[in-house]
């Protein structure tokens, strides 16, 4: 998407840090989910061991991706599903329209799908004329405010209660009379009830392929994947091709991992497989079961020495961690998937030389492998792009030139213990007590936070003076 | 079909060597395997009463459970539960054979599902204990709407289909064909989207109520 740019990164950063309200409506969400995700998995003692066995299953897949992916289609074909393969986010959505308009479709329901939101579908289908009606309520927020999600778990994240509130009383036919959430969600399920009645076409992803049998796998809480899907004529389904798995087993242990890292339950309400269309004799279900396999990208990381990114389950526990995230919000990303996971998949996504800025976006904590259920090593993929954004030239010629001249000093023990001598002694003179409340040329450090007085001697100088001395 | 060969050769050439698979099934098999050493344990090894306390904890949402001890009883469970909610006996009934049989006298039975029930009355397939998830599949006699569009859901599960864990359902239908829907139900609808508060009833029934015979 073009909204990625890398100075826009640093304004939409600074506009985001600025939004006291923002940071409230981050901050009650990314905070209660930490908290129960903790609970979830001090509440069961395989976690860890769960954990790896479900990076060998991913990566198992991943290693076997061709095999599981010929299998899927051949028994999904058998099901009565039509199986359609995309190389692009543009192929995908041309399918998609296309099969809406086949089926001759004016109203389609959509059940939150991130793989949608990366292939633009949202817009596409817009831009196509036809009715959209998203039926996730973070999703519904986000259309009825016309924006677009912050988070992949929760997408309306960045609206306060008071927001959503307002937004409900200005849009809905019956809204809430008031503001607590119980009555808002009322409120949605009023209005969406009749869209979910009378939709052509439902489309979903999926959070699972299940190789063994063609069926794909929803999850939600809301319940409004199967009435997306059941009711409609036609049912459309988006999934990347990472999403396989071997069998129903495979995907409930990484069932398992998801959801607890996802929002600390245990599973999600309603977890549902599906299997083609409409059987003989049913009195529910669409007619025609369509899946749409995505690249967009996948294959080239596998070949680029990305595949480890390939595992994400897109449960969104990296972001809930981050330092960064949490300070920032999703929008300011600027790609579809924000924090952690976000700033290594946009570079594919989106090209390197526009998205450079996320890979510095990150204090390399390592808060965010910590808690993913696949194990990702999020921060040295993240250093990945650092040294690819170096070795390609795309990082700025004063960051290249200062690089140089630290570079050329440190190469040369005598030029640089000179040099840090007087940088010291220098920086000491704008002391006030321990601290230093503003400091030439780090103005961007000194305006959120004080810098630290340092030590009157360099830690050269204090290592040479307790060498000299005898018994120390 | 150039898409699918593109992408299979653009995999092929990212993945060089070739697997028998013989051997890509042996260790898929292994891998499932292993999850008995790290799956959840069970607070109680009887399964039905693991499977009922789960349901009124509070990692389910919105759930009751009632126990009886033969099928024949199941209407009478229905009738309290309508009188504890304030209901009117008025509900659709899943078109499963045993179901109907029931003497359902004093209820006015709706055979086909309306876009704004109050009140759906099925049976489920299986419960698992480890989640509290009872599950259906979809078939002429189960239709998957009836899950979904009421306000209160009543299943009805006999204690002999309760299992331990999410992986013996994939064990027991292993060799049948998969139904066009399964679908895991856990508890009643709910959201989290505003604000992660958790609120009951989104989509789906505000109200899932478990009678388990036996």
């Amino acid at each position: 998407m073009s909204l990625v740019g890398a100075d826009r990164f640093k304004s939409r950063a600074a506009a985001a840090l600025a939004d006291a309200n923002l940071k409230l409506a981050i901050d009650r969400t990314t905070r209660t989910a930490r908290a129960k995700r903790e609970a979830a998995v001090a509440d069961w003692p395989g976690f860890s061991k769960a954990r790896d066995l479900g990076r060998r299953i991913k990566d198992h897949v991943i290693e076997n991706l061709d095999h599981y992916l010929v299998e899927f289609e051949r028994n999904a074909v058998a099901s009565g599903a039509i199986v359609h393969y995309a190389a692009s986010a543009g192929e995908a959505c041309e399918i998609v329209i296309r099969i809406c308009r086949e089926a001759d479709a004016q109203t389609i329901t959509r059940s939150k799908s991130m793989l949608g939101e990366e292939i633009g579908l949202p817009h596409a289908l817009d831009a196509a004329g036809l009715t959209r009606i998203e039926t996730d309520l973070a999703e519904h927020i986000v259309q009825l405010s016309n924006d677009r999600p912050s988070h992949i778990i929760w997408p309306a994240l960045h609206h306060t209660r008071e927001d959503i509130a307002a937004l409900f009383r200005e849009h809905h036919h019956t809204p809430q009379n008031s503001d607590d959430v119980a009555g808002m969600v009322a409120s949605a399920r009023r209005q969406l009830r009749a869209g979910f009645l009378g939709a052509d076409v439902g489309i979903s992803g999926a959070n699972f392929l299940i190789a063994d049998s063609g069926a794909i796998c929803t999850v939600t809480n809301e319940g409004n994947a199967e009435l997306t899907t059941t009711i409609p004529r036609v049912h459309i389904v988006t999934a990347g091709i990472e999403k396989l798995v071997p069998s129903l087993t495979h995907a409930f242990i990484l069932l398992r991992l998801l959801v607890r890292s996802a929002t600390g339950a245990d599973i999600t309400q309603y977890t549902t497989f599906h299997c083609g269309p409409k059987r003989t004799g049913d009195r529910d279900g669409p007619e025609a079961f369509h899946i749409v396999l995505v690249d967009n990208g996948r294959t080239r990381m596998l070949a680029e020495g990305l595949g480890e990114m390939l595992r994400c389950l897109r449960c969104g526990a990296c972001m809930n961690h981050c330092v960064v995230y949490n300070e920032i919000g999703g929008h300011a990303y600027g790609g579809v998937y924000p924090g952690p996971m976000g700033a290594v998949l946009t570079p594919v996504l989106d090209g390197l030389e526009k998205s450079r800025d996320l890979a510095h976006a990150c204090t390399l904590n390592g808060r965010c492998q910590e808690v993913c259920p696949v194990d990702i090593p999020l921060p040295a993929m993240l250093r990945g792009w650092r040294d690819k954004s170096w070795a390609q030239g795309l990082e700025p010629n004063t960051q290249r030139g200062m690089i140089g001249l630290w570079a050329f000093a440190a190469a040369r023990p005598d030029l640089y213990r000179f040099g840090t001598r007087l940088a010291m002694r220098a920086v000491r003179l704008f002391a006030n007590g321990g601290w230093i409340e503003k400091l030439p040329l780090a103005a961007g450090w000194t305006r959120y936070r004080d810098f630290p007085k340092p030590a009157a001697r360099t830690f050269f100088e204090q290592y040479q003076a307790q060498k000299r001395r005898p018994n120390a | 079909m150039s898409a699918r060969e593109d992408m299979l050769a653009a995999i092929r050439r990212a993945l060089p060597r070739e697997r028998d698979p013989q051997d890509i099934a042996a260790t898929a098999e292994a891998l499932a395997l292993e999850s008995i050493e790290s799956r959840p344990r069970l607070p109680n090894s009887d399964l039905a009463e693991a499977f009922a306390a789960r349901l009124v904890s509070d990692k389910v949402v919105g759930a009751s459970v009632d126990r009886v001890a033969r099928l024949e009883d199941a209407p009478a469970a229905v009738r309290r539960y309508c009188a504890v909610h304030g209901l009117d006996p008025t509900l659709v009934l899943q078109p499963d054979p045993d179901l109907q049989k029931l003497n359902w006298s004093g209820f006015t039975i709706s055979a086909s599902i309306g876009g704004d029930e109050t009140l759906a009355v099925a049976r489920a397939r299986w419960a698992i204990a480890e989640t509290g998830t009872l599950v259906f599949h979809s078939s002429p006699e189960s239709p998957t709407l009836l899950s979904f569009l009421p306000l209160h859901h009543i299943c009805i599960i006999d204690r002999a289909k309760i299992l331990a864990h999410l992986e013996d359902y994939a064990n027991a239908e292993r060799s049948a064909p998969a139904p066009r829907n399964v679908n895991l139900i856990t508890g009643a609808s709910g959201t989290a989207d505003i604000e992660g508060a958790l609120v009951r009833g989104a989509h789906g029934p505000a109200f899932l109520h478990a009678i388990i015979v036996g």
